[in-house]
């Protein structure tokens, strides 16, 4: 019993020692009495997206490219059931162009043996390296025809808007803005190099010409990011992106894994062992329209 | 032994702070009782208090206290301020008593400017931010490490201060290097960051609030920086790497940015900012001369360091994104114009 109440009382001055250090609360930050007790942190609330259907054109671009720069012309819908949670569909069609290493690569890699299951056989015409090709008359194929290309993709997900405010720019121009984040999964279309292998394999050989060439294939993936949205008006946004969409795919088209220890050496054949794992970036721009008539808050 | 106990617990009591709190009026004097917000009003012409119940919900009999302003001598209590008030002054400025319920009509303006009072003034402060950095733009090395930043504010939205990156032994060379190396015999120059320190300028031309799950309120600040300093790197060797070895150099160093403030406190802030860093690099030669190994002075050897690295320089860009807390010093402040 003398246990306990000593035990107490040491608590009991420790607690009064540290209420003690502490600042009392700043008095501006607490409404005791006024019109405003009680009352929410925001009345008359534009309520943007409550019950209203987004269709937002948008324009996107990769980050931290190896083989390929891909540029994903697209939509995002959206039906938002109250004004912080919507869910809809996000999508669109992918263009592609070579980073540079790609260039480098059809230029200057040797055709040799040792590249041969990894390097299309041809230079490009437009060469200025001593590589010679081996394609007589022709261009193709080259190493920028090996690399995998996003195609397509199509990401159902949820979208939630748990922050909102106002943006002053030079104490003149003010724009609602809020913050997003999403997430959901969906499909990724990709154009990679087809499965080849050694000879008495069902498919053709890896130094064959024509195995450099694309198959187009369906990706699973999860997607999820953030955003701001700006809106110029009732119905007209802006909003800007940055979406993650990992999956693995064999962007140079390279027999890297299948043998030895871990699968960590080539095996002479291009399959799904040959797939990395990347964390693909997205960063995309959108102009939000909003259909249906916007509320008010309480 | 239970005597000290008993004064461990007085002392324990003693230290549990009372807080004042700012909009708590003072008592009224001279009236002797206790105004209780009766029904006709807010005794001692003080504030009126809206929350208290309406008129009709209120004691039919109001105490005695209550009944004192109306009462032209000099036990008036305290309104303006006391004895001797401004009642004794100018009666006629003498707050009246108002009927709860007629003020509770009142249309009171709701418009909620959208800046009251800056929720954070910068002006004379100091703020650090510690922070880590990612490199956004090199799939090949990223150059990740801690940094820091320190500003002082000139003025409310301009400040003048440092900021030194720290990457030695954090640069990461990608796994994709070595497979593209492997697979097609072809090397990619690398390089690696020691540290990098420049003197930048900070411009805030943005700054609002925002409310979160419609229950809170925080601010933020967007800013713009820029400055000149300098950035140690090296190539890593990959094309010769049995003969050629790179000692750190710094290079002058431009820095662009802009940033995110999020104020958690009047004090502290979450920061997250993308800042590119632009510079002039010398990258590792892709071809090895073919004189003889061993003697450096040989201007055709591979071990003669002047047939390392490329002719000229490459202007590179290494966009870093980074994250951080603020700490603006001092933790307080005090605003020029009451609220």
């Amino acid at each position: 019993m003398r246990t306990l109440t000593s035990a107490t009382l040491a608590f009991l001055t420790a607690a009064g020692l540290f209420a003690a250090s502490e600042k009392p609360a700043h008095a501006q930050e607490i409404v005791l009495s006024g019109p405003l007790k009680g009352a929410p942190p925001v009345i008359k609330l534009r309520l943007y997206r409550e019950g209203r259907f987004e269709i937002a054109p948008m324009a996107a671009f990769t980050l931290l490219d190896e083989y390929q720069h891909s540029y994903l012309f697209g939509a995002r819908l959206t039906y938002y059931f109250t004004d912080w949670l919507g869910a809809g569909f996000w999508g669109g069609v992918g263009v592609n162009t070579d980073t540079d290493l790609t260039s480098q690569i059809d230029q200057v890699a040797p055709r040799d043996t040792l590249t041969a299951t990894n390097v299309a056989p041809c230079v490009p015409t437009n060469s200025k390296s001593a590589a010679s090709s081996t394609c007589p008359g022709g261009a193709h194929p080259s190493f920028t025809d090996q690399t995998a290309k996003m195609t397509w993709a199509v990401f159902a997900q949820l979208t939630a808007v748990p922050f909102r405010g106002k943006l002053a720019l030079f104490q003149a121009l003010f724009v609602d803005t809020e913050a997003y984040v999403f997430a959901g999964g969906g499909v990724v279309g990709v154009d990679e190099r087809a499965n080849c292998g050694s000879s008495g394999d069902k498919f053709a050989s890896c130094t064959d010409p024509a195995s450099f060439s694309l198959s187009s294939q369906i990706k699973g993936a999860p997607t999820f990011g953030l955003g701001l949205t700006f809106f110029m008006n009732d119905i007209v946004n802006l909003g800007v992106e940055y979406r993650a969409i990992p999956f693995s795919w064999n962007r140079g088209g390279f027999d890297s894994r299948g043998l030895g220890p871990n699968n960590n050496f080539p095996d002479g054949r291009i399959n799904g062992d040959d797939e990395t794992f990347k964390f693909n970036q997205v960063i995309g721009i959108s102009v939000g329209v909003m259909l249906g008539s916007r509320k008010i808050s309480q | 032994m239970k005597q000290a106990h008993w004064l461990l617990f007085a002392a324990a009591l003693a230290l549990v702070p009372s807080t004042a709190f700012a909009q708590k009026g003072k008592k009224p004097k001279g009236g002797g009782t206790t105004t209780t917000a009766p029904a006709g009003g807010a005794a001692g012409g003080g504030e009126i208090d809206l929350d208290q119940p309406q008129a009709g919900q209120q004691p039919q009999q109001p105490d005695q206290g209550a009944q004192q302003p109306q009462q032209p001598t000099g036990a008036t209590p305290a309104a303006g301020g006391g004895e001797g008030g401004i009642c004794e002054i100018d009666p006629t400025a003498c707050p009246k008593m108002e009927n709860i319920a007629e003020a509770a009509k009142k249309k009171y303006k709701q418009d909620i400017y959208a800046v009251q009072q800056i929720y954070v003034l910068r002006y004379h402060r100091v703020e650090l931010t510690p922070y880590w950095g990612f490199t956004l733009n090199d799939q090949f090395v990223s150059h990740s490490g801690p940094g820091l930043n320190a500003n002082f504010y000139i003025t409310n939205v301009f400040a003048i201060g440092l900021n030194g990156n720290f990457y030695s032994g954090l640069n990461s060379d990608s796994d994709f290097n070595f497979q593209t190396r492997r697979a097609t015999r072809v090397a990619v120059p690398l390089n690696e960051y020691s540290w990098s320190a420049a003197l930048n300028f900070t411009y805030v031309p943005v700054y609002g609030k925002f409310a979160g799950f419609g229950s809170f309120i925080f601010s933020y600040d967007l800013y713009a920086t820029g400055g000149v300093g300098a950035i140690s790197t090296r190539p890593i060797p990959v094309i010769d790497p049995d003969n050629r070895k790179f000692d750190f150099d710094p290079k002058v160093c431009f820095n662009l940015g802009i940033g995110l403030r999020v104020f958690v406190t009047r004090w502290l802030a979450i920061t997250a900012e993308i800042r590119d860093y632009i510079y002039p690099e010398k990258l590792e030669k892709l071809t090895i001369a073919n004189g003889p190994i061993g003697n450096p002075n040989d201007p055709n050897s591979p071990s003669n360091p002047k047939t390392w690295l490329e002719d000229g320089v490459d202007i590179t860009n290494n966009f870093q994104a980074n994250v951080g807390l603020s700490f603006f010093l001092p933790f307080s402040f005090e605003y020029r114009l009451p609220k």
